[in-house]
């Protein structure tokens, strides 16, 4: 077992789990947000993205250890108050959800991309989403969310 | 065709929306399936690992099961679990259930299985090369005339393979059983695309034990493809088992690498081409094809997916002599099921490369012959079905058109001449036909729903899923535009077989081009009983009479007439059509294509919701090209592979400027668009490849790998020929 101290989505938690457990266990199980999801369990698919420390990560790579005093950002943290943040108003409007199971994995790479770098070339977005596997939309609407944001960003 | 934006956006945005793996019951415990990894042979003794307390695990084999141990299929062959034999790598054995997920998973990572090991077939190859291998029905398409070919004709004959093909949806399979022992009902929470497969699938395991089983989709089903058509059922019946047995509810969620290894994938096939062209007029005037499928250790659904393929085997051509011999063929491999297109990709795949290698024999352009011998109106399919539209014709010179095909050939063949790199494009069509094969949505006799509630709220309940595809935004749409009511008074139910009925599965491209337009009918047939201009208004001045429940059943059109033993007839009423132009960049020093674009044109009918079908043909096009690019399993029988890192799809880098556009969206009828995009795109990265270095290949996918040893033998040749 071990005890944590961490935030995540800006909130300080403390918790004691077993260390065998994953970043994407302690999300879903231990905290309730399923918003993050599994799609391999080998960092693979990028189904389970979220923000640890300002960088994109496959949550079912980072082991409990590893989270100790780290900032999580999850999916969660995006909508305010019932508003949907640009990223996700850009994913809305360019018809970027299908089945949506990589669709909050998606949203989260494309953040850290934004967070790090606001103004992205289609290189630099297609690079950052590289490691998110998509089925459904064969990534055209989900680039083109990415790019939206950005025109969203800077006319902010 | 406005595009109305999908019911479900918003949770799936904030991750509220809730997949099979976010739902919890009370005392739940996990379970997981321990299967073969022999591909065949007789089980000699199952050795569970030392240090567990074996009265914590709930364990169920083919001894347990109350009812049948048979999976209701088209053809019932399928054991849930292997009894004394298993017949392929992946078959289940047990399923095993343990409160704590992670100790159920070292638990049976070291178990291990003894077995005597018998003779298998695990090779695509070896499986569809020896004619011993057909089981099952022979499905013959015979439209022959008797006569013999002209010995002026030129003689072609080709053989064409293509691979497995992985759904890849990309949550996996789940199910979650929760036994309630006071009513005897099994409840079942499914990712699934056939709620009514599921139930069936049950109550055949659980026998008299259960009263009825009740299945309720999760509200997200991630993805499905067709791979969440049948292999549900047989989930569904283990985890019950282990609910029934253990007394608490039971959650199996795949891990991917076992999703990968056990489910049912695309049939690869064989197909043997035999065409006689006619060296003057450039017609092909007699076809022989042989279209053959490794259908697994099992046939379960391979029948459908044969009857697609013999269907379509012929791709859009009027050829006046044609017989089509479609047979299944017995491998040890998981039973192969659906996939987007089931058939048709295959038969498109090969005839679409056929007609290239045609082309370029008689030195003539890939698009000249093909408009030469392509359908017109008053020409017939092999079956007798009257060609009654030129749409294919329009897609055909639309896609030619816009991607400035004849300019390009020329270009490319003047850059190729100084560049060791080639540069190379390709055609290919495909159609689709809408719904269930011939008599078959007859027989379906699918029913809707509607519930009309004292506020106007109308709700929808149907049986069809939506797994992605924005089913139930587009159903919703297609009653509320009907009859003019506001969208935020119209709900989809989530689908539960105790409340929905029976509107069919969600395959075969029925679920808008036969529920929609049902329901659309349904919407007027409703306003004419009812007699309003305005049902919100009408409801407000007559609350007397609701909520009043509206039910009404498809009827198939006349002019539907098959005769299923003979394969003659009208095989489905409405086809979607497309054609398709991709470009390629061929990198010598690797041998690797890569795609730079892919045009698209397609005739789906009416455009019921513009952004949400070109999501849907946008993604089947990838899904389409990346077939012929990149996607097989590398290992014979593909036991032992570990998910995305051995299974390639395409991923943002992979991805070419994909243009689709939608012809003749003015129609009244919104017909089939889940499997056409997938149907043609493979044939056309082949076909560019040829175009680039005049190298055939007639296997599918065009790897790396592959392109080098064709590479290596043409270089072979040459040496040999300069020798000489």
């Amino acid at each position: 077992m071990i005890n944590l101290k961490f935030n995540v989505n800006g909130k300080d938690v403390e918790i004691t789990v077993d260390d065998s457990l994953r970043l994407l266990d302690i999300l879903r199980d231990e905290l309730g947000l399923t918003g993050t999801k599994e799609g391999c369990g080998i960092g693979e698919c990028g189904a389970c993205t979220v923000i640890m420390n300002g960088e994109a990560v496959n949550s079912c790579m980072i082991l409990a250890e590893q989270v100790q005093n780290a900032k999580v950002e999850t999916v969660e943290n995006l909508e305010k108050n019932e508003v949907l943040s640009k990223l996700q108003d850009a994913f809305l409007d360019n018809g970027a959800i299908q089945c949506g199971f990589c669709t909050t994995g998606m949203l989260m790479s494309s953040k850290a991309l934004l967070d790090k770098n606001p103004t992205p070339s289609e290189e630099e977005i297609k690079t950052a989403l590289e490691g998110n596997l998509c089925r459904c939309t064969g990534y055209v609407p989900i680039l083109n969310s990415v790019k939206d944001a950005v025109k969203k960003y800077l006319h902010k | 065709m406005k595009s109305i934006r999908k019911i479900d956006a918003i949770p799936k945005l904030n991750g509220s929306w809730k997949f099979l793996d976010d739902y919890s019951y009370k005392g739940m415990i996990h379970g997981q399936l321990l299967y073969s990894t022999c591909h065949h042979g007789i089980i000699k003794q199952i050795h569970f690992p030392d240090g567990y307390d074996l009265s914590e695990f709930t364990m169920v084999s083919a001894a347990d099961i109350p009812g049948e141990n048979i999976v209701p299929e088209p053809v019932c062959d399928q054991p849930y679990m292997a009894d004394k034999e298993v017949f392929h790598f992946g078959q289940v054995i047990m399923g095993i259930a343990h409160p704590n997920r992670k100790l159920l998973r070292e638990f049976i990572s070291n178990t291990s299985i003894e077995y005597e090991e018998l003779p298998a077939i695990t090779d695509i190859k070896e499986c569809l090369d020896n004619e011993k291998n057909a089981f099952g029905r022979e499905l013959t398409i015979d439209h022959r005339t008797g006569k013999k070919p002209d010995p002026n004709w030129v003689h072609h004959h080709k053989i064409y393979y293509t691979p497995h093909q992985e759904q890849a949806y990309l949550e996996p399979q789940g199910m979650i059983a929760v036994w309630q022992p006071k009513d005897k009902i099994m409840f079942v929470r499914a990712t699934c695309q056939c709620p009514f497969f599921v139930k069936e699938g049950v109550e055949a395991i659980m026998g008299d034990t259960i009263k009825e089983a009740v299945i309720e989709t999760s509200e997200g089903i991630g993805g499905a493809f067709g791979g969440k058509e049948d292999f549900p059922n047989l989930l569904a019946g283990i985890t019950s088992l282990l609910s029934y047995k253990s007394g608490k509810p039971v959650k199996i969620v795949l891990d991917r690498s076992d999703d990968i290894q056990i489910t049912t994938k695309r049939h690869p096939a064989r197909i043997e081409i035999e065409t006689w062209t006619d060296p003057k007029t450039k017609k092909i005037m007699k076809i022989d094809i042989d279209y053959r499928l490794d259908a697994g250790a099992y046939q379960t659904l391979s029948p459908v997916v044969l009857a697609r393929g013999v269907l379509h085997a012929i791709s859009g051509y009027s050829i006046p002599d044609a017989f089509i011999r479609g047979r299944l063929f017995h491998s040890n491999t998981p039973s192969n099921g659906a996939f987007r297109g089931f058939g048709a990709p295959q038969a498109f795949a090969a005839m679409e490369a056929h007609i290239d290698n045609i082309a370029s024999d008689l030195k003539m352009n890939p698009y000249k012959f093909r408009k030469i011998n392509l359908f017109k109106i008053g020409d017939e399919f092999p079956t007798t079905q009257p060609i009654l539209e030129d749409h294919l014709s329009n897609c055909l010179e639309r896609v030619i058109d816009k991607s400035n095909y004849s300019k390009k050939l020329k270009e490319f063949k003047e850059w190729n001449k100084t560049h060791k790199d080639k540069k190379g494009i390709g055609i290919s069509i495909g159609y689709h036909g809408g719904g269930y094969t011939g008599n078959g949505e007859k027989v379906l006799n699918s029913e809707v729903k509607v519930v009309i509630e004292k506020d106007a709220i109308v709700k929808i309940y149907v049986s069809n899923t939506d797994m992605g595809q924005g089913a139930h935004t587009t159903l919703a749409q297609m009653f509320f535009e009907a009859i003019d009511h506001p969208r935020e008074k119209c709900r989809i139910q989530l689908p539960n077989t105790s409340k929905t009925p029976n509107s069919g599965p969600t395959v075969a491209s029925r679920t808008i081009y036969i529920i929609g337009n049902l329901l659309r009918k349904f919407a007027f047939k409703i306003k004419d009983e009812l007699g309003f201009e305005n049902l919100e208004g009408y409801v407000a001045s007559n609350q007397n009479e609701f909520p009043r429940e509206f039910r009404m059943n498809f009827v198939q059109d006349p002019s539907v007439v098959f005769d299923d033993e003979n394969y003659v007839g009208v095989a489905y009423k409405d086809y979607s059509w497309a054609a398709c132009v991709t470009e390629i960049y061929y990198h010598a020093d690797t041998y690797q294509i890569e795609l730079t674009k892919s045009w698209s044109v397609m005739d789906i009918g009416k455009v019921v919701n513009q952004k949400i079908a070109t999501g849907q043909a946008e993604g089947g096009v990838l899904q389409g090209l990346a077939y012929g690019l990149c996607e097989f399993f590398y290992k014979p029988g593909y036991g032992r592979m570990h998910g995305f890192t051995d299974y390639a799809l395409p991923t943002t880098m992979d991805l070419p400027e994909i243009d689709v556009e939608f012809i003749h969206n003015d129609s009244p009828i919104a017909k089939g668009l889940g499997e056409i995009p997938m149907d043609f795109p493979a044939p056309s990265v082949r076909n560019a490849f040829h175009n680039a270095t005049g190298i055939f290949i007639n296997e599918y996918p065009l790897v790396p790998e592959r392109i080098y040893s064709y590479m290596q033998r043409a270089t072979d040749r040459h040496r040999q020929t300069q020798t000489v």
